[in-house]
């Protein structure tokens, strides 16, 4: 494929169709992210060089009505349609015009990988969300206060000491809930780990759940200690920001203290990875080109995202 | 291209940022209480780079959980179904484990001198000669609950660092060390003669102080140096650094190799088909030996009974002389073997897991018995979309069970389940490979016949 260089908004706009993998800030709601970016394009597309106003039919002259502004009508030479002159109908593209979705859903406090689809890549997005792909996550914990929706913003209910937590405690109590989840799954599929069943679904590798209803969990991992925070990193999938905190504060009663998720941050989504994610200053015309040509690379090296086979398989591979 | 809005306050002449499209973040910390939150000092341990796991039949003591004798009588202790970290590793570092049949033998560094400790059964002084060193100690110490320091026997000069454990390896209820100066040391029941020294009829091993010492040139010579032992159920298998084998120990099923089927209590060079190769690597948990050459060929004898070890109409059932295994051939370059009681396992270079012969091989609940090796799944061994690149590294088993550690270190672990030992949290058998939680890495793990033990390295 070679790269040309384009001036034209009319043929940029032909080829705004795919995903693009956008770095959410935390404290900013999805639709805000959508409503930037969509203006952001707009307003690159409305920088490039526009299609010229309309032509009339020859025979449409203006009408003389003479008066002394006959003068200037008479030298307008072009027939050119005045009305749809952008000083006139205003900017060619509008957000509304370019149809947009996100893939999946982030919580107003988490930060990270956004994957949204653009005008014809709303197939590829949905089929993406249907697939339910793994997303991975840094929840990172503040131990020592709980709060009362368990997210930093609201107000503190418990306090707790926390001396006696260490990092082995934490990673102890993460390994043997990452295995309790993995039974989980066998659970939610309705199979007895004993049976023929079992075997042939775990030969499939991850099981993905049935539906969409129940938060499936896959690995529990803890990345970073440094108190009063830690850093667990988690695999899930139809996980949601609520879930996920309360997943903090079970832990730390388990650990017999309390603590509250300071930060989520959403570090992969199925293969779409949050180095090849567009910061906020990049959130701009050139740059969401170029981030959808790199996630049609990843859409051709796992071609699996879009593969409908494995919806009923609940498996991954 | 965010649009920016700047005003100019002619005055102050200051900026004013503003983004069209965020909230701004309701971050703002709650003055609530704020002053009543405590700092507290983090407390640093000393923190030893490895750690052990332990889990399966715990009335033996193998697992050393235990610090209190009357609790260890106590109901529901005969059992850990969960794998528990080892308190005395958290105090020791702890380079090597081995598990024999009810007891555990740990080698350890430590500053005074000490190299190896041991918990379990100690029936047959297979953890050395253990006294009374406190008056509520209990007059029987036939069950040593927490690992305590087996003192291996030094002629003058010999310092620590020569004493360190190199390789060691336990039997039904023998111990074998070998120590980084080439010295073997063997303890416990020489019945058979497993510990390398001659059988005296009506011996007896409880309360013996006899730890056998053999010298390195004395089996295999000067110009060769001993890198391995490995211990079946009542015999004994050194490896040289040249490929050899030398033997000895019990000999009725033709596990000793030695051509033929008697107990022999003299270590022995043997021949067969391994006579001219480089052996890397020996396996067994009870009584058929499977061997690797550095080429990657499976060579194997003792028991076949399950045809193991060859699969022909007319094979004979036991084999005392080593040959180079058919069944194995179509397996590629094999580097790593592991022989149960009644199956056989190889993991090929590529990381496929082979199982062959009887008992609960991982395939699922109806698969019993197969004659010719067959593949495991790479998805049962963590390999996902995830994780594309995952392997299985190495693999083991004891005489009921299984196991394989993948690249992430994660072990997975499938077969009989009677005594808790695969770490599932229930006794219930498991068919097919699934992950034991470990809260680390595992290093090595010691398959026993009723309890498995982890070393491993943690996540941070």
């Amino acid at each position: 494929m070679t790269l040309t260089k384009v001036y034209d908004a009319a043929t940029v706009f032909k080829h705004l169709n795919g995903i693009i993998n956008v770095y959410k800030p935390a404290g900013m709601k999805v639709k805000h992210v959508r409503n930037a970016i969509l203006s952001n394009i707009c307003k690159g597309l409305n920088e490039l060089k526009q299609r010229e106003p309309r032509k009339l039919p020859n025979d449409m002259r203006l009408l003389g009505s003479g008066a002394a502004t006959d003068t200037v009508l008479h030298k307008i030479a072009a027939n050119s349609d005045l009305s749809d002159h952008i000083l006139a109908s205003g900017p060619r593209y509008l957000p509304g015009d370019i149809r947009c979705a996100p893939v999946g859903t982030l919580g107003d406090h988490t930060s990270g990988v956004l994957l949204f689809g653009l005008n014809k890549g709303l197939q590829q997005s949905s089929l993406i969300q249907r697939n339910r792909p793994v997303r991975i996550y840094h929840v990172t914990a503040r131990m020592g206060t709980a709060t009362e929706n368990h997210l930093p913003d609201s107000r503190v209910t418990v306090r707790a000491n926390h001396r006696h937590l260490t990092p082995e405690r934490i990673s102890g109590l993460a390994s043997s809930m990452q295995a309790s989840h993995q039974r989980k799954m066998y659970e939610l599929c309705g199979v007895d780990l004993q049976t023929q069943a079992a075997y042939e679904l775990a030969c499939k590798g991850l099981l993905r759940p049935a539906d969409n209803s129940q938060p499936v969990i896959y690995g529990i991992k803890l990345i970073h200690f440094n108190r009063p925070h830690f850093t667990l990193e988690l695999h899930t999938i139809n996980e949601n920001e609520q879930y996920m905190a309360a997943l903090i504060h079970d832990m730390a009663i388990e650990l017999r203290t309390v603590a509250h998720c300071s930060q989520l941050r959403c570090i992969r989504h199925a293969h779409f990875d949050v180095t090849e994610s567009l910061l906020r200053h990049g959130w701009h015309l050139p740059g969401i080109m170029k981030n959808l040509r790199l996630q049609q690379n990843v859409l051709k090296a796992h071609p699996q995202l879009l593969d409908q086979q494995r919806v009923d398989l609940h498996a991954a591979q | 291209m965010i649009s920016l809005k700047v005003w100019q306050f002619p005055k102050r002449a200051n900026l004013c940022l503003s983004r069209q499209y965020t909230t701004k973040s309701k971050r703002v910390v709650l003055s609530q209480d704020q002053d009543k939150i405590k700092n507290y000092e983090p407390k640093t341990t000393d923190a030893h780079t490895n750690r052990v796991y332990v889990w399966g039949f715990q009335e033996t003591g193998a697992l050393g959980l235990q610090t209190n004798v009357k609790k260890a009588k106590e109901r529901y202790t005969e059992m850990v179904h969960h794998p528990t970290r080892l308190q005395f590793s958290n105090n020791n570092e702890i380079t090597d484990v081995t598990a024999g049949y009810g007891f555990t033998a740990y080698a350890v560094k430590r500053s005074d001198g000490q190299t190896l400790f041991g918990s379990g059964l100690n029936t047959d002084s297979q953890l050395g000669y253990q006294v009374k060193g406190n008056k509520k100690d209990p007059a029987n110490l036939d069950v040593i609950i927490y690992p305590t320091a087996i003192q291996l026997p030094r002629l003058q000069g010999e310092t620590d660092e020569d004493m360190q454990v190199k390789s060691m390896s336990a039997g039904r209820a023998h111990l074998v060390v070998l120590t980084q100066n080439g010295t073997v040391f063997t303890m416990g029941n020489n019945s058979y003669g497993q510990c390398g020294r001659s059988i005296i009829e009506e011996e007896r091993y409880s309360g013996s102080a006899l730890i056998n010492r053999i010298a390195q040139a004395d089996i295999c010579g000067a110009d060769d140096e001993l890198v391995a032992v490995e211990c079946g159920q009542d015999h004994t298998m050194l490896l040289t650094k040249l490929g050899r084998v030398y033997t000895c120990g019990w000999g009725a099923d033709g596990q000793t190799g030695q051509g033929n089927y008697y107990s022999a209590g003299q270590i022995t060079l043997i021949g067969g088909d391994i006579e001219k190769e480089r052996i890397v690597r020996i396996a067994c948990a009870s009584d058929c030996v499977l061997a690797l050459n550095e080429k990657g060929d499976v060579f194997g004898w003792g028991n076949s009974e399950y045809g193991q070890l060859d699969d022909s109409a007319d094979a004979v059932t036991q084999i005392c002389t080593p040959r180079a295994l058919q069944l194995t051939k179509g397996l590629g370059k094999v580097k790593d073997v592991a022989a149960g009681g009644s199956f056989c396992m190889a993991l090929n270079d590529q990381g496929l897991v082979y199982t062959w012969g009887f008992g609960i091989l991982g395939f699922g609940p109806f698969v019993e018995q197969t004659s010719k090796p067959q593949h495991l799944l790479p998805p049962l061994f963590g390999r996902n979309d995830f994780s594309n690149a995952t392997t299985v590294v190495s693999i083991g088993c004891g005489v009921f069970h299984m196991g394989a550690v993948n690249s992430d270190g994660d072990l997975f672990m499938w077969g009989k389940n009677r005594f808790g030992h695969l770490g599932l949290g229930h006794k219930k058998d498991q068919f097919f490979p699934f992950k034991a939680a470990i809260n680390g890495k595992a290093l090595k793990v010691a398959y026993g016949v009723d309890h498995t033990i982890a070393l491993c390295r943690p996540h941070i």
